[in-house]
């Protein structure tokens, strides 16, 4: 079934936001027919040549060819009506409308003098929601619907629009297994009409088994094409997503370790509205221990963090120091000594690194403590003490994380949450962060509690590692061990 | 001589309006919120002040500060009576909250004019001057009062401004404005750091409504108008931007000044009206403007 | 057509608008008074209710359009003579042009702005008005030769008549294929692109109906009144008002915006021995479904037993 000659022709896309190049130089063909999956990390630039082709954000410079005809620039509603169909990540329904109502509203053209909508449009509307499985819920609201219901809502808009070409974004996000399977053949039957299919994911082993074929992006740049094994073996791929070889310090006398955990957390379930980000997830941490949770990005690492934070809401226990959590604000829960570097660092740009550093000390009993732990981590951090003047969105990647790691400690924290230090940094940037973290634990009973998707900066400081995977603990272990069964399989 | 009596009105309407401005944008720039009920708190603050002083024969000094209390208490009521419920609320989608505190803070405003209106009727007053007599400055006869407004007006803002940069609350503040998780994240409770910009405020709002009456005399009549000029001066300036809004406040109250007095007083808003429209299309995030 | 003849709203309606039409032989003349002046009320907030429930854009100005389509008409009476209908679409043709040149740069300007560009653009229109008294009439305001009845009961069947056209126009555009875009560009202008629909451009569309109707309804209440000042049609007051009938009414639902009106303006009324105050208690009953039943009387009739 697969054309000739290319459908869709995306050649030197480039797109920058203010210093930050995001997308640099990708180029690539989809035939009709043919699936072909673009698969990165956050922060890759995957999502942004999706909106890139669908007219969300305006290229820098490039050219996106439809049947040879430029579409480079255009608005998006434009870019639609050629024959462009995206199903985005998050279900985005008319909440007032209903299941009918708003697949007839793909239906639609774009006038401002029909009152009526054509006869036929009934009709196929309601053929569309049966191919899809939604015949049952037609009159129903979107907010009825179960998460999957509401995926197969987005599909059926997206067939409704009869594409030449569609985007999908992350299509088996909070899906379970048989609904993972419902979709791929979904999107298989995009495939057998002949239409282009670009899948955007962050994993290449969900998608496997439904691509013709893979483009790998690291940091907005192409990294590696094939098939789906092809990539998965790249060098360059695993370097990138897992860190290179896996190199582990097993520390056996940790394990012995007896006694309550300090954080105890049993049975955690989130959900975003209907998709499930977290499934019964339990973990448990000793005092001193440094305990690293691996997965891929939209396992759940984060939505994790957050919830021992209290910054979602959650339902399970959580114990900290034999007290419960529930019921405690954000802040009260940090002031208690679990402390939090997220993700996205959240630092205070306009202020210098040295305001940055004040206000985290600023629950400490005296101004002398102050000093003390001041200098102590400009101790571990000296870049930090060169740019103590500056303000905090003027360093670079790696100087803000070391920034946030040091603003944490500020609070001499007890429990030390870190999540992704490592996203999008230059491998020499990962060993200072390893070794500040080394001495870390050799000078103080800090505890630790690491996120990462890098598994080669994740292990070599681990006591133990939890693998997460899809809003589930699917294994538990000391890295040794985890070398030995997950490492061939984990990308 | 006409060139002088322009230049010192001028520069004493403007700090008035800087002073009422500040904290319109320190409210939106800390705690987001564009608070339509802003002429109503001076307004109260005014009243009282003239009040106090006029019917008690306690002097101007202790009608300011009762009246700089009841603008205190009138920003409380205000936060706790309709931005917080508003922004607490499980049944307003949060998409909407802009709109609703919008809406909400409107009718708070128009509520708080009706109620002065009822207790004091619309008629102007005029608090006695706090510095009475008359000062010679550039060859031009003005009032001391005028001249005194000015300069506290101009403390005020300096002692902001030392707040915001050289303490502990001040940085807080500053942090919360920028980046209000990361501080959760180290441990402040946001109602805290809220309660106290609401706080900071109500003494603002209170003391420009208080000098207000002092200087040009007020009546409930004004709130709307009192509302829409510091909106529109912080608009120009940049939302969120407290420098901006100085600048703007100096630009709006030179152009009224010169309006009123070289052109017609009854034309006096329209200067500013225009540029401000002329600003949105072309600039709308203000001349400072951040977001 | 069939469907709707079935649904039970259909008859309640029929039945309210009978009941209404009877109205002089039922209700005092004071009452009568106050409900024609409620019913081109109610399209002020019915037209509001398109641009804010649909368009998602929230007009604190509409008396903009209003004023311009009233003293429009107002105008080109008094100066030309020209017949009732005649200046009644000259008004809506102002409203329109009026409507055109504020909205085409203003909804590019995304949350506060836009609400604010409308607010400022009452305050210049007042104050133009005033400006140019020779002839607006200034503060005090203008009357016209023209009226559209000396009878009060053929004014309130004017104006019932004028208010059951526009609510079916207005409904009905509501829930037309039309409609559905609408919704879908005010409540998610990426994915209404997405699925191939030009969001300025019916945005757009929403903003010129709604000036069309508020300036059409603008002109009818100065005929109706025999006078137009900026007490009536342009004071921010009554803007502020309309936005209170749109959101007490329900959102989004364009006949609760009619009930709103109805229901405010009634109250106030009913309340005025309270003097002054009667805008007090009515501001602070507005202010408490605001914070408590934010989808406002029709709406928390129709949907809330769904959630």
């Amino acid at each position: 079934m697969l054309t000739d000659t290319p459908i869709l022709e995306v050649e030197h896309l480039n797109k920058r936001f203010g210093g930050l190049v995001a997308v640099k130089d990708i180029s690539f063909n989809i035939r009709g027919g043919e699936i072909l999956g673009l698969i990165g990390p956050n922060g890759s630039g995957k999502s942004t040549v999706m909106k890139l082709v669908m007219g969300i954000e305006r290229p820098n410079a490039g050219s996106v060819r439809l049947h040879g005809k430029e579409l480079a620039g255009w608005p998006t509603h434009r870019i639609a009506r050629e024959g462009i169909g995206i199903v985005f990540q998050h279900s985005r329904p008319l909440h007032r409308q209903t299941v009918l109502e708003n697949i007839k509203l793909a239906l639609l053209p774009d006038s401002l003098l029909r009152l009526a909508a054509d006869h036929s449009v009934d009709g196929t509307a309601r053929a569309i929601a049966e191919r899809v499985g939604l015949g049952d819920v037609l009159n129903r609201r979107p907010s009825t619907l179960p998460f999957a219901g509401l995926r197969r809502l987005e599909l059926a808009k997206a067939v409704a629009r009869d594409p030449k070409v569609v985007l999908v974004d992350e299509p088996f996000a909070g899906l379970t297994g048989p609904e993972v399977a419902m979709f791929s053949d979904l999107i298989d039957d995009f495939r057998k009409d002949g239409r282009a299919v670009l899948l955007v994911d962050h994993n290449v082993k969900s998608v496997a088994a439904l691509v013709d074929r893979v483009l790998a992006m690291y940091l907005g740049e192409h990294i590696a094409e094939g098939t789906a094994d092809e990539v998965m073996r790249d060098e360059t791929v695993r370097r990138v997503y897992l860190g290179g070889k896996i190199e582990t310090h097993a520390r056996p006398e940790i394990n012995a370790r007896q006694g309550e955990p300090a954080l105890d957390v049993r049975g955690i379930n989130v959900f975003y509205g209907k998709a499930q980000a977290l499934d019964q997830v339990s973990i448990h941490v000793h005092e001193g221990e440094f305990v690293s949770i691996v997965g891929l990005n939209g396992a759940g690492k984060t939505t994790l963090f957050n919830a021992i934070s209290g910054l979602v809401p959650s339902t399970g226990d959580i114990h900290w120091d034999g007290r419960s959590l529930r019921g405690r604000s954000p802040a009260s829960i940090a002031r208690g000594g679990v402390v939090q570097c997220p993700e996205s660092r959240e630092l205070f740009g306009d202020m210098s690194v040295r305001e940055n550093l004040d206000l985290g000390g600023q629950h400490l009993p005296s101004a002398a403590a102050r000093a003390k732990q001041l200098d102590w981590l400009l101790e571990l951090f000296p870049i930090l003490a060169e740019r103590h003047a500056q303000p905090a969105r003027t360093l670079s990647g790696g100087e803000q994380q070391m920034l946030a790691i040091a603003r944490a400690l500020m609070m001499q924290p007890k429990l030390l949450i870190l999540d992704e230090p490592t996203l999008g940094l230059a491998p020499v940037i990962l060993e200072q962060l390893s070794k500040a973290l080394t001495r870390l634990r050799e000078t103080t009973p800090i505890t630790v509690l690491l996120g990462e998707q890098n598994v080669t900066f994740a292990l070599p400081h681990a006591d133990r590692v939890y693998v997460l995977e899809h809003a589930r603990i699917v294994w538990e272990g000391d890295p040794g061990r985890f070398a030995a069964e997950m490492g061939t399989g984990y990308l | 001589m006409l060139a002088s009596q322009i230049l010192i009105d001028g520069f004493a309407i403007s700090a008035l309006y800087g002073l009422g401005a500040v904290g319109f944008t320190l409210i939106f720039g800390v705690s987001g919120v564009l608070n339509l009920a802003h002429g109503g708190v001076m307004l109260v603050a005014a009243l009282i002040g003239w009040f106090v002083a006029s019917e008690f024969e306690t002097g101007p000094f202790l009608g300011a500060a009762l009246g700089i209390l009841a603008g205190l208490g009138m920003a409380y009521l205000t936060y706790f009576i309709v931005v917080r419920p508003i922004q607490r609320s499980r049944v307003i989608p949060a998409a909407e909250q802009e709109i609703f505190i919008l809406t909400g803070t409107l009718l708070w405003g128009i509520m708080i004019q009706v109620g002065m209106d009822y207790l004091f009727t619309d008629n102007p007053v005029t608090m006695r001057p706090m510095f009475p007599g008359v000062v010679n400055l550039l060859g031009v006869r003005t009032p001391r009062n005028e001249l005194m407004i000015a300069v506290i007006c101009w403390v005020v803002i300096g002692l902001l401004w030392l707040l915001v940069n050289r303490t502990r609350a001040g940085k807080q503040l500053l942090a919360a404005s920028i980046n209000p998780r990361g501080l959760t994240l180290l441990g402040f409770e946001l109602s805290n750091i809220y309660l106290l910009v609401w706080s900071i405020y109500g003494v603002l709002a209170g003391l420009a409504g208080v000098l207000l009456a002092s200087f040009l005399g007020v009546s409930s009549a004004n709130a709307g108008q009192l509302t829409a000029s510091a909106f529109s001066i912080v608009v120009l300036g940049g939302l969120g931007s407290v420098s901006g809004s100085l600048v703007a406040a100096y630009v709006v109250g030179y152009l009224e000044t010169i309006t009123a007095y070289l052109i017609a007083p009854t034309l006096r808003p329209i200067p500013a009206l225009l540029l401000l429209v002329l600003v949105m299309y072309v600039r709308p995030q203000g001349l400072f403007g951040r977001r | 057509m069939t469907r709707l003849i079935q649904s039970r709203g259909f008859w309640i309606a029929l039945l309210i608008v009978i009941v209404g039409a009877a109205g002089p032989w039922w209700l005092s003349a004071y009452i009568l008074g106050v409900l024609t002046s409620a019913y081109y009320f109610s399209v002020f907030a019915m037209s509001w209710d398109l641009l804010f429930g649909f368009a998602g854009e929230v007009n604190f100005g509409p008396t903009f359009l209003i004023g311009l389509g009233a003293y429009g008409a107002a105008i080109l009476n008094s100066t030309m003579g020209y017949a009732i209908p005649i200046c009644l679409v000259f008004g809506v043709v102002v409203a329109l042009v009026g409507g055109l040149l504020l909205a085409v740069p203003a909804l590019r300007l995304h949350g506060p702005y836009f609400g604010l560009i409308t607010l400022v653009s009452v305050l210049l229109l007042r104050n133009a008005i005033v400006i140019f008294a020779s002839v607006t009439g200034g503060e005090i305001g203008m009357t016209v030769p023209d009226v559209l009845s000396i009878d009060a009961n053929v004014n309130y069947w004017y104006a019932l008549a004028f208010m059951v056209v526009c609510a079916i126009i207005l409904f009905g555009l509501s829930r037309s294929a039309v409609g559905l875009i609408l919704q879908a560009s005010g409540q998610d202008a990426i994915e209404a692109a997405a699925l191939g629909f030009n969001v300025t451009k019916h945005k757009l569309a929403a903003f010129c109906v709604s000036a069309a109707f508020s300036g059409l309804a603008g002109g009818m209440l100065v005929f109706y009144l025999g006078a137009a000042s900026v007490d009536t049609v342009i004071d921010l007051s009554i803007a502020v008002q309309i936005i209170i009938a749109a959101v007490l009414g329900g959102r989004r639902t364009i006949l609760g915006a009619a009930l709103g009106a109805i229901v405010l303006l009634l109250a106030d009324e009913a309340l005025r021995p309270l003097g002054q105050l009667n805008t007090f208690v009515v501001s602070g009953v507005a202010l408490a479904v605001i914070l408590f039943f934010p989808d406002g009387l029709l709406g928390y009739l129709l949907h809330g037993k769904e959630e």
